[in-house]
């Protein structure tokens, strides 16, 4: 499974969106559609980095990152590389 | 002395006293009839030796029987507590507590005279305030009925006005839907043999079949039919097996009791070609107290949804907001009333010091029912409901009205009816769910009717849950959702 895809899973089992997961579209607007609130991101937040062992930069914390599947898998790939590179 | 109701429902039967007063199970009582059973449940009732001035109740469910029941009450100026016939062991203790009735023997023996004369336990203080006609009930907040106690003079001012409101004189036919213990039978019952005009009583068995009441308008058409929106939805659906010709009379539909949703406001026209409609506002407290006149083209795009209107004639009316302040011109807050057709009040001290209260500004008489019911006046002074006070819950600190919630919800098309619950989140405070029963053959997944409920409401009023089922949410006798068995499903 794509890394887009298992975040796809996740988000739609932990938010119960009653889907499946190839039913949430790459740019689903997460925030302006009320799946992810403020408090939700960060539990998202600590699942990113149990999942993909990364350390979240707080200040890597807005929303924007977050918005869509798309930006979450987008965001994930910046700070493996980043990792890496560190 | 008679009361001046029933005094009048006496003329009626002596000047046309062949005239249909009720139909019921296919057959007509006449005035005569109908007056012969009373009097025989009056010489019944006086064989009790209640006392004067107790109450007596009429646990039945609606039947001739027990419609003459009532007027024998009346006529012997006693106060007749009357309960919804299905009323439980609990609640109606508790009632009887509250009022100090006495039940009365089934009205079947009464008005045949086959009654055991036998009186029931001495009742309790009376509770009741003199001149009381009808004593209704209205469901608590706690699930217990209370007693709404109505003065004669109350009810007599109603059936003037509903009469001359709504058209209702000698020969005019009204369809009873709702149970005799709801105010909404004032109107269908009281208004209309007091006007000499002619009952079709709908079995309360079987209030929810779409056959009967197609079966009973295709024997007994009518001109007048009140109903809350469940009934004009099961018309709705007993359309399709119509004749064609059951409504053709109707002149007159009253919508009350709940809001109208976008797609029963849109079958009403094609339902009744030749009625006007009106969406009537009120409660057992007050009775009715706004009227408005439907325009099913005008109205959603005008004002969001069926206006309440405004108020009738000799009804006082004001916005409250939070702040306490009567709110002058357009705007938003508690509805509050004072009307000719009002209750004498609560019996409990505390529950009525609760609900009935002086006006805001100190001066003007009262007392105001608080209604409980959140309100919008709109710029040309017409008023629509936005919902129940209590719908209102915080969500991660903003307020909002779930019932604004739900017609968010409603207004997608593939959505039939939409509930939505409060319910306790240790992150949020209250987080909100929704229970979606979507249309026939609809796919609409939670994801779609996020993005179409996004566009109406602010974030925080977006259901975390969505949850959609096939069949139809559980509604209460009256055909409000029933919240409660919603939030004790989930």
């Amino acid at each position: 499974m794509s890394r887009i895809d298992a975040i796809k899973r996740h988000l739609v089992e932990e938010y119960e969106l009653g889907t499946a997961p190839a039913e949430l579209a790459d740019d689903y607007d997460l925030l302006r559609n009320g799946v992810i609130d403020s408090l939700a991101l960060l539990t998202l937040v600590s699942w990113l980095e149990n999942e993909y062992a990364l350390d979240i930069d707080a200040a890597d914390v807005v929303p924007d990152n977050f918005r869509t599947a798309a930006s979450i898998d987008a965001f994930v790939a910046a700070a493996v590389t980043t990792a890496k590179v560190g | 002395m008679a009361l001046p109701l029933a005094e009048r429902i006496a003329t009626v039967a002596r000047r046309h006293p062949e005239n249909p007063a009720l139909f019921w199970q296919g057959r007509t009582v006449s005035y005569r009839d109908l007056l012969a059973m009373s009097r025989a449940a009056e010489k019944s009732i006086a064989a009790l030796r209640v006392p004067e001035g107790i109450p007596v109740a009429a646990v039945a469910a609606k039947s001739p029987e027990t419609t003459a029941v009532l007027l024998a009450c009346m006529r012997a100026a006693r106060p007749v507590l009357v309960p919804p016939a299905d009323v439980g062991d609990k609640a109606l203790r508790t009632l009887l507590a509250d009022t100090g009735a006495l039940v009365l023997p089934d009205p079947r023996t009464l008005t045949t005279g086959t009654a055991d004369a036998a009186v029931a336990a001495r009742p309790a203080a009376v509770r009741v305030p003199d001149g009381t006609a009808l004593i209704l009930t209205t469901s608590g907040s706690t699930g217990l009925p209370k007693a709404v106690p109505l003065p004669a003079a109350a009810v007599g001012a109603f059936a003037e006005w509903s009469a001359s409101t709504f058209g209702i004189r000698v020969g005019t036919s009204v369809l009873s839907y709702a149970p005799l213990n709801f105010d909404i039978s004032l109107l269908d019952v009281w208004t209309t043999l007091s006007h000499g005009g002619q009952v079709v009583l709908v079995e309360q068995e079987r209030t929810a079949h779409p056959g009967h009441l197609l079966a009973l308008l295709q024997q007994c058409p009518v001109d007048v039919v009140q109903g809350v929106p469940m009934l004009f939805q099961l018309l709705a659906a007993a359309e399709k097996q119509a004749r064609g010709d059951e409504f053709a009379a109707v002149g007159e539909v009253l919508v009350t009791g709940d809001s109208l949703s976008p797609g029963g406001l849109a079958a009403l026209p094609r339902l009744f070609p030749g009625a006007r409609l009106r969406n009537v506002y009120g409660c057992t407290e007050t009775n009715d107290t706004f009227v408005h006149e439907i325009d099913p083209a005008g109205d959603p795009g005008r004002y969001g949804t069926v206006p309440i209107g405004r108020a009738v004639e000799g009804v006082c009316a004001d916005i409250v907001a939070e702040d306490g302040t009567v709110v002058a011109g357009p705007g938003r807050g508690e509805l509050i009333v004072t009307s000719p057709f009002q209750t004498s009040g609560y019996l409990d001290p505390a529950q009525h010091a609760a609900a009935f209260v002086g006006h805001p500004d100190g001066v003007t008489p009262g007392p105001y029912y608080r209604t409980g019911d959140v309100v919008t006046r709109h710029p040309d002074g017409v008023l629509t409901l936005d919902g129940r006070s209590d719908s209102m819950v915080t969500v991660r600190g903003i307020r909002i009205n779930t019932a604004a919630v739900e017609g968010a919800l409603r207004s997608h098309p593939e959505v039939a009816d939409a509930v939505v619950v409060a319910l306790p989140d240790e992150r949020t405070g209250k987080r909100l769910h929704a229970v979606v029963h979507r249309a026939a053959g609809s796919l609409l997944n939670s994801l779609r009717l996020r993005e179409h409920v996004a566009a109406e409401l602010p974030r925080a009023g977006i259901p975390s849950g969505i949850e959609f089922v096939d069949a139809p949410l559980p509604r209460t006798a009256t055909g409000k959702i029933d919240r409660r068995t919603v939030a004790n499903s989930l």
